[in-house]
């Protein structure tokens, strides 16, 4: 696991967006979300939203949190937790590198 | 604020569970009360949706996990009823007193049943509470002929949900539903997703409702013979509940009347949620309604118990998901004086109203960051240009960004 796996090149995921990693990569129960803030640094979290199975990939990224795309639900980028109603439960973050333009991610590794 | 102690929250519907949330967060370390009727405080709008589908029980839309409560130490009394609010304290329906240095009244409201006759029988539902989803869920049999009454957003997703359920479902609605809210080609659109979804739709009114041992008939405008339905839904809009608020002396219209900050007449007393009605620079404005609006009154009574300066007013934001489409809007349509449409029905589309360059609402089926760049776009008051955000190809989060 020390390496990771190459998911994504920083230039794939524009400030503000998420990318979805498909789980038969990344070889978690969830598939992980790969969110870009505006602030330039990429997090990870499991993708689904437990509150109505959304993708946080398609979320709203924006000043340490994505915002569910379906019922703005917000969760903090750095450790998964939920800021706001409607979902109660915290989503597991993933330890993230970027190195070179590269993005690797340690699936289930705490960041 | 070191003279508030005591805080009893009167309801544990959304605007009364994010009120306590609320203070807590902003530092209250007083006694916090939050008494409610049910078992325990749950999330409404899936009642309509997950909830009387059967895919999600009353545990898994608890607005809080049991354990937040403790965690946050909100002593909530479930079960309860707060029968009167005197000077510093509330009395409860089991006899107990609370004292209260501040009154929370976040009372909700009822389902509005219009005066037809015959609306009152035993087939005929409302869905507003837990208990009327499964009373109604119970109803929802394949096969079963069911009327629904109104084509708003209880009323659609419902039917939605019936049809899902395998109901043989009639949707009577005089009007295009949401035309104000979305625009009138989106409501259009919305609207004819129910025929396209197998939903008999009906453009008339109901004008009374009669039990038999076959069913209950409905006599519609303009038919001759009444239809024979198994059950009746009706989804017709919302009456707040007041009863407390005019006992207590409060001043009352259509809903609890309170500041911008949500306080009532009388200023140890706030209201917050659907039964209140801010007046806001000397207007009075229509209870909101809505679910982010309850959340926002909550932080607005946080922010006015504790001295604080109120949250920045954001424009108001619902949702909508029925026949597998997500529907959401933002701001007031009724503003704009140009409106521009994006995308296509299929997959996905949008239309956004613009006054004076500006964006004043949006609306999107299947396109939430339309409407979260749109809501960005209002509460910044960004100019915009009407070509680039009628272009499917720009992404609306970049016209933020410049």
């Amino acid at each position: 696991m020390s390496a990771g796996i190459r998911v994504a090149a920083v230039a794939d995921i524009p400030e503000g967006e998420g990318l979805k990693i498909d789980r038969s990569l990344t070889g978690t129960d969830d598939h992980i979300a790969l969110l870009h803030d505006t602030d330039g640094s990429i997090w990870a979290l499991d993708d689904t939203c437990l509150h109505g199975d959304a993708s946080l990939s398609e979320g709203w990224v924006e000043d340490g949190c994505v915002e569910c795309p379906l019922h703005t639900s917000k969760f903090c980028l750095k450790d998964g937790k939920v800021q706001g109603l409607p979902a109660t439960e915290d989503q597991r973050p993933h330890r993230v590198e970027v190195r070179d333009g590269e993005v690797y991610l340690f699936p289930g590794e705490a960041p | 604020m070191s003279d508030i102690a005591h805080v009893v929250i009167v309801g544990g519907g959304l605007a009364g569970v994010s009120t306590a949330a609320a203070l807590r967060s902003a530092g209250y370390d007083g006694v916090l009360h939050l008494v409610d009727a049910g078992e325990f405080p749950y999330d409404r709008p899936p009642l309509s949706k997950d909830f009387l589908l059967g895919s999600k029980d009353l545990k898994r839309i608890a607005l809080q996990p049991e354990e937040w409560y403790a965690d946050q130490d909100i002593r909530l009394i479930t079960r309860t009823r707060v029968t009167a609010i005197d000077d510093g304290s509330v009395t409860l329906s089991d006899g107990g007193v609370l004292t209260a240095d501040r009154v929370i009244l976040a009372p909700g409201g009822d389902a509005a049943r219009p005066p037809i006759p015959g609306a009152d029988g035993p087939r005929v539902h409302v869905l507003r509470d837990a208990e009327d989803a499964e009373r109604l869920g119970a109803a929802l049999v394949p096969g079963a002929r069911v009327l629904v009454v109104g084509g708003g957003l209880i009323g659609a997703e419902t039917a939605s949900t019936a049809r899902a359920l395998g109901c043989d479902v009639v949707l009577a609605e005089p009007a295009t539903p949401l035309e104000a809210a979305v625009g009138p080609v989106m409501a259009r659109w919305l609207h004819a997703m129910h025929p396209a979804r197998g939903i008999t739709t009906l453009t008339a009114r109901v004008l009374a409702f009669q039990d038999g041992p076959d069913g209950i008939a409905a006599r519609l405008e303009g038919e001759n013979t009444p239809r024979l339905f198994d059950a009746v839904v009706i989804g017709v809009g919302l009456v707040p509940r007041t009863g407390l608020a005019k006992a207590a002396g409060l001043e009352v219209n259509a809903g609890i009347v309170v500041t911008e900050g949500q306080t009532t007449a009388n200023p140890a007393i706030l209201a917050v949620g659907d039964s209140a009605r801010r007046r806001v620079d000397g207007l009075l404005r229509p209870c909101a309604g809505h679910w982010e609006a309850a959340q926002q009154d909550g932080k607005r009574a946080a922010a006015t118990i504790l001295g604080r300066p109120l949250p920045p007013e954001s424009a108001s934001w619902w949702w909508s998901d029925r026949h597998g489409v997500h529907v959401e809007a933002v701001g007031s349509m009724a503003a704009a004086d140009t409106t521009v449409m994006r995308g296509e029905p299929e997959p996905s589309f949008a239309v956004f109203g613009l006054r004076g360059g500006r964006v004043v609402a949006a609306a999107s089926v299947d396109d939430p960051a339309a409407v979260r760049a749109a809501r960005r776009l209002i509460d910044r008051a960004v100019e915009v240009d009407a070509a680039a955000l009628a272009d499917p190809a720009t992404d609306p989060r970049r016209l933020l960004r410049r």
